[in-house]
Order: C-alpha cells, then structure tokens, then sequence
C-alpha cells in the first residue's frame, strides 16, 4: 500500500507586517514559515493507516512544489515517519496558482499510482481550499472533501470515511481506492517530531525535481494557470470609527463617555 | 580458669571440642561466601545498564570518592538534615555497629592469625579491658539508637516513612509495601537481639567467672546481677546456648547483609561517594555512542549503571518525599516511589545466573539482560502522569541523603517519552513554538528588543558594540507584559548606576533550560548552540541575567557545549552597585517582607545571600518562611509545568507557598527575584484569595522604589 501526502509550506505573518514597494507581496522579512496546520493532520492519517495496517511494505511519501523553505517542513514529515520525500521546484512556479500547483502534483503523483492520496482541506496563507480537489480532477480519482473521520481497509482497499453536514449530520461515504480525501482539522492528533528526529531524518530520502524531470513543460503549467495574483494591500478603514489610545484608565473614561453619550442620545 | 582471670582476659572458644571450632570456622568461611557473592550480584546487575560508562568515574578516582564519601558519612550530615532525631538514632546504630563489627575482627585476628602464627596474644590485660569497656559503652550507644528508631517508626511515624504511593490507588496490588515494612522491622530487631545477647553472654561469663574486674563491663555486670543465682550449670549450659545463638545469628547477618535492608551499608555508601555535585543542575547529554538510539529511558538496558546503582542505594528514608513539591500537592509522584518502583522491576528482571554467571558478568563485557529491555514506563510501571508531574526542582535530589539522582532519572524518562509522542498537546504546542520562533511566546523573533522602546534612553545591541555586562534578558522577562515593567526597571538601575550593558535583541534565543528538563533534548542542543554562536561573537566581561532559569543553563550546561563565561544573577550585581554606593537606596524602605528563593537560583546554584542582603540594605524585615533557602517551595513552572494545564481543583504548589507566606504575623509583601515566580505568584495571589493581605514585588521593583522619591513614582 502506498499513500502520498501532498503538503505545503506556508508563511504566517507578524502582526506587524510591511508589504513589497510594488505591492505584489509581504515583505519576506516579516514571513514566518512553518508547515500547513491541515497538513499536519492528512500526515498523521497516512501515518497511522501505515501503522494500522498488517505486513509490511507499505509507504507513506510526502510531496511538496515549493522552494528551499519548504524542504523544513518535509523533513517533519519524514522525523514523524514519512519514509521518503519529494520537492518540486522551478523558478517559472514562483507565484503558480491552485490549479497550475496541482497540475505539477499530478504529474508527481500519477508516478507514484499511489491507493491514497491525503491532501489537507487548505492552507492557511491562501486558503482556496481547492488544491487538493483540483489534483483529484487532473487525477480523475473519486475524492471526498473535508474529512472528519477516516477509517481504510487495506485488504479491501475501501476507505470509509465521515464528513460533517449542517446541523451536526455525520455523512458516511465508502469510496474505493484509490482515491484522493482532503482531511480536516481535529481529525487526529498529529504527533510531534522531535529535533533529533527531524536532524535524523536528513538520513532518509528526499528528492528534488524540476518540471522537466517530470516530463512537463513551463507553458502546460502557466496554460493551467487560471489567475496570478497582482496585488495584496491592506483593507480600507472603514466609516465612523473611532481608535481609542491612550492609557487603560483614558480608554475606559472614553468608552464610559461613548456608552453614556449613546444612552442619553 | 582463675588464671585466665588473673591475666584479664578470657578464652574464646570456652570448653570447646575440635569439631564444634571446625564447624564453627566453616560456617564463618560460608557466610563470608554468601556475603561475596551478594556484593558482586548486584554489580552485575548494574553492568546491564547500557545509557552510560562504567565505571561510572575512572577507577583512579574512586579512593578520593569513597575518601570523601566516608568524611561524608562520618558526619552523618547528609543523614541528620531536617531530621535531628533520626540523625542521632543513626549515628548510635552506625558508630555501634562499626564498633561492635570491628571488635569482632580484631578479636579474630588476634584468635586466628596472630596468636597462631605467631604465638602472639594481645587479647589480655588492659588491652582487653579499654576493648571491653570501648565495646560495652558503643553496644550501648548501638541499642539506644536501635530503640529510638523503632519508637520512630511504631510511635512518632513522621509522613516520610508512610508508605502508601501516590501514584497508585489504594486498591491496586502494587499499593501494598508491607513487605518493606517487615523488612524493616527484621532489620532493626536482629541488631537489637545481637547487641542483647553479647551483653547476656558477658553477664553470663562474669557471673561464672568473677572475674572481679566487671566495672569495666557494665553491660554485662547488671545482666550478672540479675542471674547470679543460677546454678552453674545453668549457666553453662546458656554460656553455650547464647555463644552459638549470638555467633550465628551474627554470622548469618552479615551472610545477609547484601541481600537485606542492611545492603544500604554497602550501596548507599557507593552511591554517596559517587554522587555528582552537579545532579540535576547539569543533565547530562546523550552519549555520541547513543546517538541513533532511542533518547532517555524506556527500559532497563537504557539507564546508564550509575542510575542502576542508584536505585539499590534508596533507603527508603522518605527525605525526598516530604520535600517533593508534587506530592505535597496530591499529584500522582514521588520521587521515592519512582526509584522504588524501578527497583522492583530491576531485581524482578535480573538473573544472575548464579556463580558462574556473575563471575563471567563481572569480567565479560557489558551483557544484555534478558528482562532488561522491557518497558519501564505504563500502567503497571512508572506512569507517564507521574513523570510528568515532575517540575524538575531538585528538591529531591538535594534531600537525598545517599546522593541518588532522582530528578535526572525522571528527565530520561521524559526524553524517552517525547520521543514517542506521549507528551501533553499543550506542551507539545510549546515545543512547536519554541522550535519555530526561538522563544515560548511565539512572538516574532524581532520583537524581542521591543520592551526597551519605552525607556528614555538606548540599550545598546552587545552583538554590535563591545559591552561590560551583557545581559541574557530571557523569554519571560522580554515577553510577559508583567515582567517587562521588572525589566525595563532593572534596566533604569543599570543605566543610574552607569552600568554599560547591551542586550542580544533579536539575536537571543530561548536559553533550553527549561526545554531540556521537558526533555527535548534536541532542541536544547540546538538553541545552546544558537546562543553559544550568538555570545561567542560579542565582546563583554560577563553575563547577567535576571532569569535562574537562563542562568542555570548558561552557567552549568553550556560549558558541556564548549562555553566559558561568568554569568551571574542581577542580584549579585544590584548588590554590588548598592554596597559601592552606585545607586543610593540604603535603608530608604521599611517594609515587612518574606522571600522566596526560586529553584535554579537557591538550590541549583546556591545563591541564597545576596537578595537578603539586598533587603537588608534597603531597610526591610526579612521574615523567613518555614520553608526556605534549600528547602525552598517550588512555585510550580519547573520542568515545563508551567505549560502544562492543571487539573482543576487541585491546589497548585503556588498557591500552596502564598498560604505559607500569609501565615507570617505582619507580612505586607512577597519578594520574588525570577521572571516565572511573578508570574506564578501574582496569579496564586488572586486565585487563592490572598489579593487583600499580601503583594507581590520583584526585588529590582523594591530597589527601584527606594531609588525613586515617593513623590515621582508612577502608579504600576
Ligand atoms: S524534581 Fe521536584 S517535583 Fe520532581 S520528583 Fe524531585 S522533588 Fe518532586
Ligand atoms: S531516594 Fe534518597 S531521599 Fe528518597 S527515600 Fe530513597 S534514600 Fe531517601
């Protein structure tokens, strides 16, 4: 059994941040990186379908499109088990959407025949939600999206899955491997990667690619494009607001006086 | 029989036929055997432990270790702290026994070596009687301190020496330790009938032989008294009866002594002259030859021999108990109980293979046992909410009167337990941040410097400009709002005592010290290395820091790692501007104070003097707390706890110290000199309900107020 766990390195912001002079971007100076929060859990589910399952054999291969930075966040994958890693990485992917992302993954994928794909539900920095059910389309594998219970027969080679519906309904799926889920946070407890381990794991295998190692071209990919981002700028303030400053005894007289002024108005 | 008399001396084989002596040789012969081989068993034993060198010291240091263990022992103080009665009790025992033990062997000698041999025969005239009398007067000693041990343990019964584990309940099988407790009563009543018994035989000799000289053997002459009337016979017969009963119940003793209590004659002696100075202070690093094993303890086979020579050395005292701030607070730990229970689990695990097997244990190389990679840590071993229940504190560790490690022995437990993900999702969360950010805030790294923006002047970057002082601020008092104002106060003191300092900005990290006693190794290693890289490169006399924490690391463990520095806590340099008269706050305060000395300043580091001094120099009352200086309360945030949620409802070791603090008649504040004792304590203040009676005040707060007229003082 093989499972591949596409994973991405995001960038959590300072709360003070500045933007790019063109505005295209945050200043990476203010940039934080760290591994997708929902990726941390389709990893913990790889690892214990692994762990669950019986002989042996089976392998859980972490992917990741992205630059040096992101090789951090596979080697966390591969202290907490993964037992090989892959990085994708070219100059033209440098701001790549959703889709052209997916269309790289694919490619890697599709060389894997993997029974499952795990794809957390989104990333925290761009939060389209759609990598995961992008790749399951160039795939043309069945998925199911935000998972909240994941239960995988390997002799059978079904996974049986629970979603969440309004009003606290629990949907139960059982789709046929292979297949491709998108996991949703809270779904496990994803197990913690100490430093020895993650120095360990530089042992383990991890590869890097270009597109053309994966046989694709720069135009397929920008043809998949479907948007680039052109700018990212604060939102505008908006009416009648007032900032309160000043001390916590200035703050709390003004807001006594706003509270009483609104009451008697 | 009246020339033996004359002579002051008497016969040791009294009427004796040759096979009775020849039995009586063997069966000393066999038990000095089954003593040997008991004291090599447990060597063995301690051989299995892979996780560290043996021997654990280089053999050429072992005289100057067991000369100072034995200076140690003579004094009994490590035994007779915070316990006076038993210290006394003990000495009486250990003094008698040595002396009782000794006698017997110089009477040998004489008997069996140097009157044979040599036809020499010392055992007469006054020799003999300064021997009787030495020996009557320490049998004494030996019998009154037996006594008062078992009035002790049967009337007093202090809670140390209850043995009920906290870490089981009360139905569990393991629970039940009475069969410590008949051990210990065997102990103690097999020395009072040896003692007993000499003193009937020598009443029983001097009632036979008069000898006319029984002053000198007063133990004897009162037991004389009383069976004088006893026929000859009589009394022959129980010169016999006693001889033989109180030789092999001696004999059989000392057989037994490396299978009973009485082993910690022999282990805890080792142990204390083994025992590091720097326990607990200094965790020990992974061996390189352990590199890509597991990390810390998990089963037998992982404990270095020095923590399985540990584990036989506990006897039981109960010293550690009483002091460990967990189980005064009803978590599910003692350190006693941790070391007990490894205990049982190393000698239910260990065979020897009897004498061929321990001889070949002894020569061969360090053997696998087959037991000994078993779990040590579940249900039915060490629990993992026991382990981490620990706050690291050493209080056991400076309790302990035979130098066992215990607090280190539960951070290996950690490390192993981190390893394998068993470690509260909170704790974990910290890690992660740490890791990421470099401090357990998870604030931006930049953001470190920024508690200096709202002073009036520039803090200079040591990284940037040599410095005298630089100064190691530490995440809590760079980050928590609370200890900011402390720090930008102790900064405004530096600055008036013209002190030239620099802080590392955003080039310090978390210093480790509290991430290696969680047990991550790893990243202690990579944050010291982290700093060592940062601090190498800056130019400056030496390091202050107003953290215990930081300084115990930078001070202890970073050396480990290939750093020298001096580091020192702000007290001893607010002391030093105050003394020469840098900063003018003598005698300007006149409050009614308690102080707390934190953990890894008091008893990690000794530092007791200088914030009391410092008080005194301000004009305050000091007003010691029960517990103080080395047997200071931890505040709770040891050892990661301050991470780890509480379970409600149980009273928290901070809590627990305000209630002793309000307890002192008149005391208006509680003095503190760590950034996570303001923390922990400004909270017990309000959750305990304490808000009204007592305040809490950093002392770099107490010195800035005497520093500042009255009039100027900003209100907090
Ligand atoms: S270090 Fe402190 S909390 Fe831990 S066992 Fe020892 S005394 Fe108890
Ligand atoms: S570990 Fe030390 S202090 Fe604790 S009970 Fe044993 S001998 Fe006493």
């Amino acid at each position: 059994m093989k499972i591949v766990v596409p994973v991405k390195q995001v960038a959590a912001l300072d709360e003070e941040f500045e933007l790019l002079d063109d505005g295209s971007g945050v200043d990476p100076d203010f940039l934080e990186w760290d591994l997708n929060e929902w990726d941390t859990f389709s990893m913990e589910a790889a690892l214990q379908i692994r762990e669950n399952a019986d002989g042996d054999g089976h392998e859980v291969v972490v992917v990741t499109v992205g630059d040096e930075e992101a090789e951090e966040g596979l080697l966390s994958c591969l202290a907490k088990g993964a037992d090989r890693a892959l990085r994708i990485w070219d100059e033209s992917l440098q701001g790549a959407d959703v889709l052209a992302v997916a269309k790289v993954l694919a490619a890697a994928v599709e060389r894997e025949s993997p029974d499952l794909v795990l794809c957390g539900v989104q990333s925290s920095d761009a939060v389209y939600g759609a990598t995961g059910v992008a790749l399951a389309g160039y795939l043309d594998l069945p998925h199911v999206a935000v998972v909240k219970g994941l239960d995988y027969d390997a002799a059978q080679a079904t996974a049986t899955v629970e979603r969440e519906l309004e009003g606290g309904l629990v949907e139960v799926l059982r789709v046929e491997a292979p297949a491709l889920l998108t996991i949703q946070t809270g779904i496990n407890e994803p197990r913690y990667a100490t430093l020895r381990a993650i120095k360990q794991a530089r042992e383990k295998p991890l590869q890097v690619s270009d597109l053309a190692d994966l046989g694709l071209e720069e135009d397929a990919v920008g043809q998949a494009a479907g948007s680039r981002a052109v700018a990212l700028k604060p939102p505008e303030p908006g009416e009648g607001a007032e900032m309160l400053n000043g001390s916590p005894a200035a703050v709390a007289a003004r807001i006594v006086e706003i509270v009483q002024e609104r009451m008697s108005g | 029989m009246f020339l033996l008399a004359a002579t002051k001396s008497r016969p040791v084989f009294w009427h004796f036929t040759t096979p009775l002596k020849v039995l009586w040789y063997v069966l000393a012969v066999l038990s000095v055997l089954v003593f040997l081989y008991g004291v090599a068993r447990p060597i063995v034993k301690w051989r299995r432990g892979h996780g560290g060198p043996w021997p654990p010291y280089p053999w050429r240091e072992l005289p100057r270790r067991l000369a100072t263990g034995l200076r140690l022992l003579l004094s009994h103080a490590t035994i007779a702290r915070r316990d006076h009665l038993a210290g006394w009790a003990h000495r009486g025992i250990f003094y008698g026994f040595i002396v009782l033990f000794a006698g017997t062997v110089v009477l040998g000698f004489n008997t069996d070596f140097t009157d044979p041999v040599f036809g020499w025969n010392y055992f007469h005239g006054n020799f003999y009687l300064a021997y009787k009398e030495t020996l009557n007067v320490l049998g004494t000693v030996l019998i009154a301190g037996v006594l008062a041990m078992m009035v002790r343990r049967a009337l007093i019964r202090p809670r140390k020496l209850d043995y009920a584990r906290p870490d089981r309940n009360s139905d569990d099988s393991q629970f039940d330790r009475r069969v410590y407790e008949v051990g210990d009563w065997a102990f103690v009543v097999i020395l009072l009938v040896i003692a007993l018994t000499g003193f009937v035989l020598e009443g029983v000799r001097i009632a036979m032989d008069a000898p006319g000289y029984a002053g000198t053997q007063f133990g004897g002459w009162v037991v004389a008294q009383i069976i004088g009337g006893l026929s000859h016979s009589t009394l022959a017969g129980l010169r016999h009866g006693l001889w033989w009963f109180h030789g092999l119940l001696a004999i059989a003793f000392v057989a037994s002594i490396p299978y009973t209590k009485a082993a910690h004659m022999l282990t805890s002696y080792l142990s204390l002259s083994l025992r590091d100075r720097l326990a607990g202070k200094r965790l020990r690093a992974i061996p390189p030859e352990r590199a890509d094993l597991p990390a810390g303890y998990g089963a037998l086979s992982d404990f270095s021999p020095l923590h399985l020579m540990n584990l036989d050395a506990c006897t039981k005292c109960g010293k550690c108990h009483e002091a460990c701030p967990a189980n005064a607070t009803g978590r599910p730990l003692s350190p006693r109980d941790v070391i007990l229970e490894l205990r049982e689990q190393a000698n239910h695990a260990f065979t020897a293979g009897g004498i061929g097997g321990v001889l070949g244990g002894l020569i061969n190389e360090q053997a696998n046992g087959d037991g000994f990679t078993a779990g040590v840590i579940g249900e039915d071993g060490v629990r993992t909410e026991t382990v981490w229940s620990c706050m690291q504190c050493n209080a056991c560790v400076e309790a302990c009167p035979v130098g066992i490690e215990q607090a280190p022995i539960i951070n290996q437990l950690r490390r192993r337990l981190v390893e394998e993900g068993e470690l509260d999702a909170n704790l974990q969360s910290v890690l992660q941040v740490i890791h990421k950010s470099g401090n357990s805030f998870g604030e931006n790294r930049r953001k470190r410097g920024r508690w200096t923006q709202e002073l009036e002047f520039q803090v200079k970057d040591a990284r940037k400009e040599p410095v005298d002082v630089l100064w190691f601020v530490g995440d809590y008092a760079s980050f928590d709002p609370r200890s900011q104002k402390v720090t930008r106060a102790l900064a405004r003191l530096f600055q008036e005592a013209s002190v030239d300092f620099g802080i590392l900005y955003d080039g310090e990290r978390n210093s480790g010290n509290d991430v290696r006693r969680i047990g991550e190794e790893g990243l202690f290693e990579s944050l010291a290395e982290q700093n060592i890289a940062t601090i190498e490169k800056c130019e400056f006399n030496r390091i202050v820091t107003s953290d215990p924490h930081s300084l115990n690391t930078l001070r202890n463990e970073y050396p480990d790692l290939g750093a020298s520095w001096t580091v020192a806590h702000h007290t001893t340099l607010l002391r030093e501007l105050i003394e020469s008269g840098r900063l003018d706050v003598k005698g300007r305060l006149s409050y009614r104070v308690t102080y707390h000395d934190p953990c890894h300043l008091g008893r990690f580091n000794g530092e007791y003097d200088h914030p009391r001094r410092i008080l005194e120099l301000l004009g305050c009352t000091l007003v010691e707390m029960p517990r103080n200086r080395d047997n200071s309360f931890c505040c709770g945030a040891g050892g990661g706890r301050i991470w780890i949620p509480d379970t409600p409802g149980q009273e928290r070791p901070s809590e627990n110290r305000i209630r002793e603090a309000v307890s002192l008649p008149g005391v208006e504040l509680f003095v503190v000199s760590c950034p996570k004792d303001v923390t922990m304590y400004e909270d017990a203040i309000k959750t305990s309900g304490n808000a009204e009676r007592i305040q809490l005040r950093e002392l770099t707060e107490l010195i800035e107020e005497a520093l500042v007229p009255a009039t100027q003082l900003v209100p907090a």
